[in-house]
């Protein structure tokens, strides 16, 4: 018996009792599609998540936060995130670059439309990272003193703008900001005509006296404080610059990435980020606290920030740079490993899919072997026959065992097929639904090989287990028997 | 004098059924000559089928045992029992057993799935043999639309297609007419001639007499008479 006769045998067999072997195939292909179609939605997913982390670069890609304000333990340093932090963080081993996350509200004027909008500044290199390589129009700025901003698509949008048309444009961004500076020029301004009031009402001859003085100095200081409050709060100065849009960034959704809708280049926005405090009074009051309001302006000022992106090598294990940065006190947030829950998560979903998806298998087998049984009553007497012809047991196994992985494959092949149909109706529907509910357009299933080929070899086992029963009882049946007439 | 193809030693085959025990073959001696026609011949249920097959290795005596050509089949593992039938023994049974489904061609070619014969030297013996019996135009038709002398020269066929060395045939002239048993037997003396050793049982002891050249009666799964017929064989051995 060659593979050509079982090939023969078995399909011409199958052929001969269509309706039931179309029945038993039938259920192998509910059984396989919706193990596809759920495996598919699956992968799809994971393969989404996994593109978008390439596509940004995020493996690559992690947070360094500040440590957590420990109440109990106050020997330890407290340590913050400045520019030194991020020079010490740049110095590690399998850091590429590390810049801080530092944002600012601007006011900001594009073709005569004003409005108020969160800016950032970022160094130029991070534009040669994959997590913003996302631009959709222009190019990006290439020094960090260039007079020149990108905006995102958020920006866009909301301007009712297209990327092309914004470049080129002059950006107007400004801060009402209040300066030590201001209030003095108040003071100045205002005090030579009060001083002149002033000293024609002084008496000089009093001068002498102690407590005379005391009030006079008193008195004069407290009018001088009030004037400078005056000064800061109600003349603040108005830094603004006006800086040419030169390229338009993709918004990119969640993880955990906050990119403002103005970036502006890092020297430029020192100008902003150190002269003061925004419109909020509570900010003076704290600053006032904190004894950093009196603090000079200019590049001295410290810097505290709120997070540091690092980009890694990619080169280098990511776990040993972890160590290393959550070695010098700081909170750490990694991509990759996030990437690594999210597998496990991922794991388990397929795996509670793939359940589901074998108990349908499973039902079907049951059909494969009720028709395995019922064909081989049936064909009791040609089994007989063959073992007179001199079949040996392994022999008639072997013809029931290809039958009913014949019903396996065809089932397992048509189930892929009718899977797939499946998951490109559902998402042709989600298609629908995404663009009616306003979503970008996105591909919710996946059919990559391994899960045809898992689908297919899952069917042809379950399948093989399920012929078996049958062909082991097939092999024993006893020819005598079976060749007596009736 | 032939050496001793086939004998069988004090055989038995009791089936049980409840309390009572039948005794289908009973202590059973035979000596079969190679190139021997042997008639079998006994009332219904006389245990002639039964002897058949247990010579053919598809049953298994309840005692006694089987030598062919001095090697005992009891000694034979169950692939080698199969390979036994598979190579050597070509079967005629009672009622046609021909598969329903598949063509007469089909049918004999079945014969030699077992033997590792290429499939198309296959289909070539198939046709052979069914052109000497006169099933050319026949190849096709499927058993039920085959007249019983058609399908009786099937079965034939599909036992010969393998060229054996000896075939049991059990009654197949049994539900022909006097022409196709003729025709049959004719046909199974010629084949004798040419060297076949053939176990022919009939109850029809006429045909047994004209084609065999000894016969042996059975009754209630014993020997209990050995006739030679008057038309001795010709042993051809003895001639060569
Ligand atoms: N499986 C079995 N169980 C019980 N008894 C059986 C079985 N097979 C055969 N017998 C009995 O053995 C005896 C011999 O049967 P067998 O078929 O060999 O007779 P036979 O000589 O071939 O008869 P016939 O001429 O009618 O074909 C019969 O009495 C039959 O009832
Ligand atoms: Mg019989």
């Amino acid at each position: 018996m060659t593979w050509h006769d079982l090939l023969a045998i078995s399909t011409g067999n199958l052929w001969r009792m269509k309706l039931r072997s179309f029945l038993t195939i039938s259920g192998v292909i509910i059984a396989i599609a919706a193990f596809v179609a759920m495996l598919s939605f699956g992968a799809g997913n994971q393969k989404l998540v996994r593109e978008q982390y390439e596509q940004l670069g995020l493996f690559n890609t992690m947070q360094v936060y500040p440590p957590r304000k420990s109440n109990d333990d106050d020997t330890a340093r407290t340590v913050t995130l400045n520019d030194a932090t991020v020079a010490e963080l740049a110095e590690i081993p399998g850091v590429n670059l590390a810049y801080p996350y530092s944002k600012f509200k601007v006011s900001a004027t594009i073709k005569d439309t004003s409005f108020s909008v969160n800016a950032q500044a970022l160094p130029a290199a991070v534009f040669a990272t994959k997590l913003y390589s996302q631009l959709l129009a222009g190019t990006f700025y290439d020094r960090d003193s260039a007079r020149q901003a990108v905006v995102t698509r958020e920006l866009t949008d909301s301007l009712h703008l297209t990327p092309d048309s914004i470049i080129g444009q002059q950006l107007i961004i400004s801060i009402k900001s209040a300066s030590i500076d201001s209030g003095l020029a108040y003071i100045l301004q205002n005090a030579r005509e009060h001083m002149r009031v002033r000293l024609k009402e002084l008496r000089f001859d009093s001068l002498l006296n102690d407590d005379y003085r005391k009030r006079i100095f008193y008195g004069e200081m407290n009018s001088a404080f009030n004037l400078f409050l005056e000064g800061y709060m109600n003349h603040r100065s108005l830094i603004s610059d006006t800086l040419t849009i030169c390229g338009v960034l993709d918004k990119i959704n969640g993880h955990r990435l906050r990119i403002e809708p103005i970036i502006i280049p890092a020297a430029s926005a020192r100008r902003f980020s150190v002269s003061g405090f925004g419109d909020d009074p509570a900010d003076l009051f704290k600053a006032l606290q904190e004894g950093s309001f009196f603090v000079p302006t200019g590049d001295s000022i410290e810097q505290n920030y709120s997070e540091i992106t690092l980009n890694l090598d990619p080169l280098y294990s990511t776990e040993k740079v972890i160590d290393s940065v959550e070695a010098l006190g700081f909170r750490t947030f990694s991509f990759a490993r996030q990437f690594k829950e999210i597998s496990r998560f991922f794991f388990y979903f397929d795996l509670f899919l793939g359940i589901i998806g074998l108990i349908a298998l499973i039902t079907a087998s049951l059909g494969i072997v009720n028709t395995m049984v019922m064909s081989i009553i049936e064909r009791k007497r040609e089994i007989g026959l063959m073992k007179s012809l001199g079949a040996d047991e392994p022999d008639i196994r072997l013809l029931f065992l290809f039958e009913s992985a014949m019903i396996g494959t065809f089932g397992a092949t048509i189930g892929i097929i009718f899977g797939w149909l499946i998951t490109r109706l559902a998402s042709f529907i989600a298609r629908i639904i995404m663009t009616k509910q306003g979503f970008d357009e996105i591909e919710l299933f996946a059919l990559p090989g391994w899960l045809i080929l898992i689908a297919f070899l899952f069917g042809l086992l379950v399948s093989l287990v399920a012929g078996f029963y049958p062909a082991s009882r097939a092999a024993r049946v006893d020819p005598v028997e079976a060749l007596r007439n009736e | 004098m032939a050496e001793s193809w086939l004998k069988t030693f004090n055989l038995c085959r009791y089936y049980r059924r409840g309390p009572t025990e039948v005794k289908a073959v009973d202590n059973v001696d035979i000596t079969l000559e190679k190139g021997e026609c042997l008639g079998l011949v006994g009332s219904s249920g006389s245990g002639k089928s039964t002897l058949l097959n247990l010579m053919a290795g598809l049953d298994t005596p309840t005692s006694g045992h089987i030598e062919i050509e001095g090697h005992s089949l009891a000694t034979l593992s169950r692939r080698e029992l199969a390979a036994y039938r598979a190579y050597r023994v070509g079967m005629v049974f009672q009622s046609f057993n021909l598969i329903p489904h598949y063509t007469a061609l089909g049918n004999v070619e079945m014969a030699l799935f077992f033997n590792k014969t290429p499939r198309p030297v296959r289909r070539r013996l198939a046709i052979e043999i069914m052109e000497k019996l006169s099933l050319a135009d026949r190849l096709d038709h499927r058993p039920a639309d085959l007249s019983g002398g058609e399908q009786q020269r099937v079965a034939l066929a599909r036992a010969l297609v393998k060229k054996p060395e000896i075939l049991f045939a059990d009654e197949p002239t049994g539900n022909l007419d006097q022409d196709n048993s003729r025709h049959i037997a004719s046909l199974l003396k010629r084949l004798n001639l040419q060297g076949l050793t053939i176990i022919l049982v009939t109850h029809d002891l006429e045909l047994a007499r004209s084609t065999t050249g000894r016969i042996i009666k059975m009754h209630y799964g014993q020997i209990i008479e050995t006739s030679t017929s008057p038309s001795k064989r010709n042993d051809h051995h003895d001639l060569a």
